[in-house]
């Protein structure tokens, strides 16, 4: 069958649809405001006037390429092309001001390459296995991944006054998340009587506008990007860093793992993958000031999710992430039912989209390399003219979400917003963390509060909930022991003095 | 502005835990109490950041928070933005950012008539042929004209 599949996958428009597709998908993922989910759905009744093995092939490839693509303007701009590529820009951007964003875009496409391949490889082999583990999480498990995702503010501090605004400002994304509709009696909450927030305040125009604009903005004080251009005359082509295997392949299981999870998306793949190389490095106190390792862990975390979010959805029609589902509504649509069948009746046509997968990989990362240096550039640009057409791009994907003018107004409210709260010293990654995991943090919290008829013992003691506390206290000991002798050593110097 | 900023949450805090008390019965022991955890540590995070910002003071030297390096052209940039948002409905995408465009980049240093024709038309057909023509996105229309 695999063959078979090989077969039908090496013909000449099946190819043509890989490198159209992930090509696309590069494109929309780089462009802050169109995501892969809008990429996808967009295209299946694209999909109609082809083969299915086509169609699913295009959309497979546009998913794949655009995982990637939120990573190059995340360099290169601060600019995140999708809400996954949030941890990259923090390290990937500062590496641009240091003139060296073609190699952060270079660690970027390999790593992204190495997590999308290895979690395709999982899909192919373990498929089934995994689909019945990921039916054995609920909603106290839903909440402790929240936590866990959470937990990565902790590790963003170096000391307590940062700590403490870290959590403030990761506790404020929580509390903007709770705007919009109660998941539970759906009743309206904060919403004004605007219609436009009953279903909460959109993230993404949020992401443009606390990444983004806030940084345009910043950026009006400054000539270019490169805070010294001089010594710059090309973009260098530099060798790989050393040293970043472990952190890839790191980011690669963290992805393929948190993929499979129904509903869990690549941000928190991404974010995850961050935090667990930021507490594996030799060198942690880098990390925010132009660290590849964290790219790499990101990148690999991102594109880990394609092939783990596929999983419960080819094998049990439960989509991993947003992308997914729209992918799954291709599926149906092409009377392709997830489940057993498609393994076997319509093996080879599943199998071959697999494969195609592979190709979608191989295919970003040609075109991620060949091109880095020239994507690059833009980094050279004058701000006199980047400025302007960022801010237009910008305010374009706001309004392009939900056909909106509120949400652009959110995005310039809170890049003004980010403006102020970086300049005193909080968290925009916090911030925004709090944003996306808010409603997966209180619909899990509440569903197994209501499972547990009130009592918090349900988060306690389930095995997969157990398991999960031991990977949040692994992750919150060290930095918050770190903080505590920092805050002794400092009374005792005091003290001395 | 640190402490304007920590008052201002402290007040979210207050009104968000009091806000709790009516919402309805059954998920007060739910989401309620999930809101209610929000609301309290936010608050207690605020009056310990307090006490640590008064500790700062008490050992170093006050600093003025400079909000932009350049004020004028930061200050000029969200203006014409927020003005952009504004006239996007009444004139439409084309118009209000053919607008947007050549001012923006002129109040920020750029000087060149070819360079301000040339980026704004050639971002205008990008979009037209990427965002409209091949992607199908929707964008805001004149209803004016």
């Amino acid at each position: 069958m695999i063959f078979d599949a090989l077969q039908s996958l090496i013909a000449p428009i099946p190819l043509f649809a890989v490198f159209l597709g992930t090509v696309s998908g590069v494109l929309v993922g780089g462009m802050p405001g169109l995501t892969a989910t809008m990429a996808v759905a967009l295209l299946i009744p694209v999909t109609f006037a082809l083969e299915p093995l086509t169609g699913l092939i295009l959309m497979g490839g546009v998913y794949c390429g655009a995982m990637y693509g939120g990573s190059i303007p995340a360099i290169l701009l601060r600019t995140p092309g999708t809400p996954a590529a949030v941890a990259t820009a923090i390290e990937g951007y500062p590496m641009s001001q240091q003139g060296h964003g073609g190699l952060a875009l270079k660690v970027s496409v390999i790593s992204s390459f190495v997590g999308g391949t290895f979690s395709v490889f999982v899909l192919l082999l373990v498929a089934p296995i995994l689909a019945i583990f990921a039916l054995t999480f609920g909603p106290p498990e839903y909440f402790l991944l929240a936590i866990l995702g959470l937990v990565g503010i902790v590790s963003m501090a170096d000391d307590e006054s940062r700590l403490v605004k870290a959590l403030i400002s990761g506790l404020l994304g929580l509390i903007i998340a709770v705007i919009g509709t109660d998941p539970i009696s759906g009743m309206l909450r904060y919403t004004m009587n605007m219609t436009d927030l009953y279903d909460g305040v959109a993230f993404m125009p949020a992401l443009i506008g606390m990444f983004s604009i806030s940084q345009m903005l910043e950026l009006t004080g400054v000539k270019s990007i490169i805070s010294d251009t001089s010594s710059l005359k090309k973009i260098k082509r530099e060798p790989f860093p050393k040293g970043l295997k472990k952190f890839v392949g790191l980011g690669s299981l963290t992805g393929t793992v948190v993929g499979i999870l129904p509903g869990e998306g690549a941000t928190i793949a991404a974010f995850l993958s961050y935090n667990f190389a930021r507490r594996l490095s030799k060198k942690p106190e880098l990390y925010g000031k132009g660290n590849p390792e964290g790219i790499a862990a990101a990148e690999a975390g991102n594109n880990g999710c394609v092939g783990g979010s596929l999983i419960p959805t080819l094998t049990l029609g439960i989509p991993g992430n947003s992308v997914a589902a729209a992918l799954l509504g291709g599926l149906l649509v092409h009377g392709l039912i997830p489940g057993p069948e498609l393994f076997t009746k319509y093996g080879v046509m599943t199998y071959a989209f697999i494969m195609s997968l592979f190709l979608a990989n191989i295919v970003f990362l040609l075109v991620g390399l060949f091109m880095a240096p020239y994507f690059a550039r833009i980094s050279l640009t004058p701000t006199g003219l980047l400025i302007p057409v960022v801010c237009l791009f910008s305010i374009l994907g706001s309004y392009a979400m939900n056909n909106s003018v509120l949400d652009i107004f959110i995005a310039l409210i809170c890049g003004i917003s980010a403006v102020i709260l970086h300049r005193t010293g909080f968290s925009l990654g916090a911030l925004i963390l709090g944003l996306i995991l808010g409603p997966i943090a209180e619909t899990g919290f509440a569903q197994a509060l209501i499972m547990g008829h009130g009592s918090y013992a349900i988060f306690f003691t389930r095995p997969q909930a157990i398991a999960l506390w031991i990977v949040i206290l692994l992750l919150l000991v060290p930095p918050v022991t770190q903080i505590i002798r920092q805050h002794l050593s400092q009374n005792r110097e005091g003290a001395a003095g | 502005m640190e402490l304007l900023l920590l008052s201002l949450f402290l007040l979210i805090a207050i009104l968000l835990y009091r806000s709790t008390a009516s919402f309805p019965e059954m998920v007060q022991g739910s989401t309620a109490t999930y809101i209610r955890f929000l609301a309290v540590s936010l608050g207690f995070l605020c009056l310990l950041e307090v006490v640590l910002w008064l500790r700062k003071q008490e050992r170093a030297e006050k600093k003025e928070l400079n909000l932009a390096a350049s004020p004028r052209r930061f200050w000029a940039l969200l203006g014409l933005m927020f003005g952009y948002s504004m006239l996007l409905e009444p004139l439409g995408f084309y118009l209000a950012s053919a607008f947007f465009l050549p001012v923006t980049m002129f109040i920020l240093g750029t000087r060149k008539k070819p360079h301000l024709i040339l980026t704004s038309a050639g971002v205008l057909l990008f979009v037209y042929l990427v965002f409209q023509k091949l992607l199908g996105v929707p964008l805001p229309e004149s209803y004016l004209f």
